[in-house]
């Protein structure tokens, strides 16, 4: 079994809602909150335009509740991450951005300019995630026409290029199959009060993604999965000397009848609702697809059901506060060290982890 | 319609400094300059001025020595009202559905307060920093590329899909449009001497940007322009005193050190831009270009350093000229950075305005 990290607090992250997600009132439902998110990848969503009014409300909530980073998400439906993070980074003092990017959308000369350059506006509040990409449709929009596995070895040498420039020895020179740089230099340093590096979070399910993490990563971001499953990955990775967060949605009600009955609420009235065939090429999404008629309950605390319908994110962790800090804590003695979370209504959801389940965990 | 003046955003550290030897190019490109760091103390500073003294836009240099434009436009952006960000970016160095994603982003969250400077890169060295290993001629054939399908997603049709010898796109979809009161996508100022980066202003540009000339050699290609619908800016620097004595005085103060001239003559003999040869040429050969515009920095500091020198009328007079020719637009700099931009916008402009009062003459051309 992988060390027991008891010198380092688990640290919790949340997903930024999308645009125009969050309400000032407070009031929605959680139905409302995962229907609005659901749609939010068609063109009339409000979800395309930049919110910044619903974004700062949240990240104050998200301060407040002890949550270290939002991870911004990349696709053609939203916004830039980057520019987010430097634009709501502005606004708030405390949080941490952690910016999804795809690779095969610029060179990582211009990637590390501009990620430097946020470091310093930001004061090093933040770190990235890097994806392979996971639909070649939405890839060859972006003008990649390159296949899964070859996503991967080009992220490869995307992110070697990068660590090479924010190893600050000299000139960058690379010569790969994908990349090419020659006597590069970049002016603007990775700014922050404890690294000279971004963390670089790997995301996928893939033996190429796993790889990836090995090489050029410094935490491997997983959907959440039942602990006896994961504790050879987590032992392995932890091995390596890199972290493994945990991605995975919460729903916390003071009684566990109280929070299935929520859960109930979230399922589609009508089963054509699914959104998931717009990740054709996705392992995780594979995998998560293959659930489609398996049992929903791996554990108590731990729910699938709506994975066939939106996609492996939708992973929810379920139950009253103490059934959740005891999952966590789970997670924690196999040697998971970060998650990610999001919930229906999100201001709602991180003001009750805050309030509720980080208590509990932190008292042990 | 008024003169539009835009002016040079300083770069890191800059605006605290009084002389324009600090400011040289050679001393950006030393390690350790405060010109590779965010001055956003600084930036904001000279921003608000700029409002205040009547500024339309601040352009945002690119190069391997400062940081990124697109986010110190963002970040300096939230932090002004009315100012407006011309962000230059290279070629090269993205897909353009990334670059459309982000310029959308940005205009989406400073209320579209964003035009665009394309450059197609200055420099093969430093182009192959970034991966980028096509020669001058390839550069601007794959920037008319690169323009044609961000025009494609702003036109907002639809999918893109586009497949051209260096960009290709295959149902290209980017949901975040573009936002401005008054536009569905930026402003492109296309800058460079050269006929690629002209007939690149033409076909893709809205505004052609060159070095400021005499008002006669300008001209031709400023009738071409603007037959063609597209505007034309000029890039220069002003020295504005209350005597003629003052300003030349103030010119001849800028002059640096001989080692200096020394190095920046090294980092321009690098450059294949035909830009900065025809501004070194100009210098070498007269230093006066004619009674107002001085050639005698460029040396030093680079090729846009060519100098409108005079007193506030006579300026005014000069910046008339250029409108009677069809210039519409300046980006000017000067030195100190924020005292020259103060003294123009409390000196000159209101002449301008005046003169474009009393005889609101349209363009000859």
């Amino acid at each position: 079994m992988a060390a027991r990290a008891w010198n380092m607090p688990l640290k919790f992250h949340w997903m930024l809602p999308k645009a125009g997600e969050v309400t000032l009132d407070g009031r929605q439902t959680p139905r409302d909150a995962a229907r609005y998110r659901i749609d939010s990848m068609q063109s009339t969503s409000p979800a395309v335009r930049p919110d910044m009014l619903g974004w700062t409300h949240f990240a104050r909530h998200a301060e407040e509740a002890g949550i270290d980073s939002v991870l911004i998400s990349f696709s053609r439906y939203e916004p830039d991450p980057f520019l987010v993070a430097c634009a709501l980074g502005q606004a708030v003092c405390k949080l941490k951005f952690i910016i999804a990017y795809r690779s095969g959308l610029m060179q990582p000369t211009t990637f590390v300019q501009q990620m430097n350059t946020v470091s310093a506006l930001l004061h090093g509040r933040v770190s990235f995630n890097i994806v392979a990409g996971s639909s070649s449709e939405e890839q060859r929009g972006y003008g990649d026409y390159l296949s899964h596995d070859e996503r991967y070895a080009r992220a490869e040498e995307f992110l070697a290029v990068c660590n090479a420039f924010w190893r600050a020895d000299g000139d960058v020179n690379f010569e790969g199959k994908y990349y090419r740089v020659e006597q590069a230099k970049l002016a603007t340093p990775f700014v922050a009060p404890d690294r000279t590096a971004p963390e670089i979070y790997v995301s996928g399910h893939s033996e190429q993604s796993e790889r990836l993490v090995s090489s050029q990563g410094s935490c491997w971001l997983r959907v959440a999965e039942p602990p006896e499953k994961l504790q050879p990955i987590v032992a392995r990775t932890r091995d390596r000397g890199l972290g493994v967060c945990l991605r995975c949605c919460l729903l916390c009600r003071p009684t566990r009848e109280e929070a299935l009955k929520v859960a109930e609420s979230l399922l589609p009235k009508d089963t054509r609702e699914s959104t998931t065939t717009l990740k054709d090429d996705s392992q995780m999404y594979r995998e998560g697809n293959e659930l489609k008629n398996d049992y929903h309950w791996p554990r108590p605390w731990l729910w699938t059901g709506l994975v066939p319908h939106y996609g492996p994110v939708w992973t929810t962790l379920i139950g009253t506060p103490q059934d959740l800090a005891a999952a966590f804590l789970e997670y924690e003695r196999i040697g998971v060290t970060e998650f990610i979370l999001s919930g229906w209504p999100e201001v709602e959801t991180v003001d009750l982890f805050g309030r509720e389940i980080l208590p509990l965990i932190n008292r042990v | 319609m008024n003169l539009r003046f835009h002016w040079m955003l300083p770069k890191g550290g800059e605006v605290g400094m009084k002389t324009a030897q600090e400011t040289s190019r050679v001393a950006t490109t030393k390690a350790r300059s405060p010109a590779a760091l965010h001055d956003m103390e600084g930036w904001v500073r000279f921003a608000r001025c700029a409002e205040e003294a009547g500024i339309e836009s601040v352009l945002l240099s690119f190069s391997r020595y400062e940081p990124d434009t697109i986010f110190i436009a963002c970040a300096v952006g939230q932090a002004t009202t009315k100012l407006k960000f011309i962000v230059a970016y290279r070629m090269g160095l993205m897909q353009p559905a990334t670059f459309v994603q982000q310029i959308n982003t940005l205009s989406g969250l400073i209320g579209g307060r964003v035009s665009l400077n394309i450059v197609a890169g200055s420099s093969a060295l430093e182009q192959r920093g970034y991966g980028d290993f096509l020669d001058h001629d390839e550069r601007y054939a794959r920037a008319e590329e690169f323009l044609s399908v961000c025009h494609s997603f702003w036109a907002n049709k639809g999918e893109v899909s586009f497949s051209g010898k260096y960009c290709r796109v295959d149902k290209g979809k980017i949901f975040t449009p573009f936002q401005a009161p008054d536009r569905t996508e930026p402003e492109i100022y296309v800058s460079g001497h050269s006929e690629q980066a002209k007939h690149l202003a033409l076909a893709q540009g809205s505004c052609y940007l060159r070095l400021i000339d005499t008002p006669e050699k300008l001209r031709p290609t400023v009738k071409r322009f603007c037959d063609n619908g597209v505007e034309v800016c000029l890039r220069l620097c002003v020295i504005c005193r209350p005597s003629m004595e003052e300003a030349l005085a103030a010119a001849r103060a800028l002059l640096p050190p001989e080692e200096i001239e020394k190095q920046e003559r090294k980092i321009l003999s690098s450059s294949d831009s035909q830009t900065l040869k025809e501004a070194l040429a100009a210098a070498d050969d007269v230093g006066w270009m004619n009674r107002n515009l001085w050639a005698g920095l460029v040396p030093f500091y680079g090729s846009s350093a060519i100098t409108l020198i005079g007193t506030p009328a006579r300026l005014a007079q000069a910046f008339m000229a250029y409108k009677k020719i069809g210039v519409t637009q300046f980006i000017i700099a000067g030195w100190p950075k924020l005292d020259e931009m103060m003294i123009f916008g409390r000196e000159v402009l209101p002449l301008v305005r005046e003169a474009e009062r009393v005889s609101p003459a349209k363009a000859q051309r």
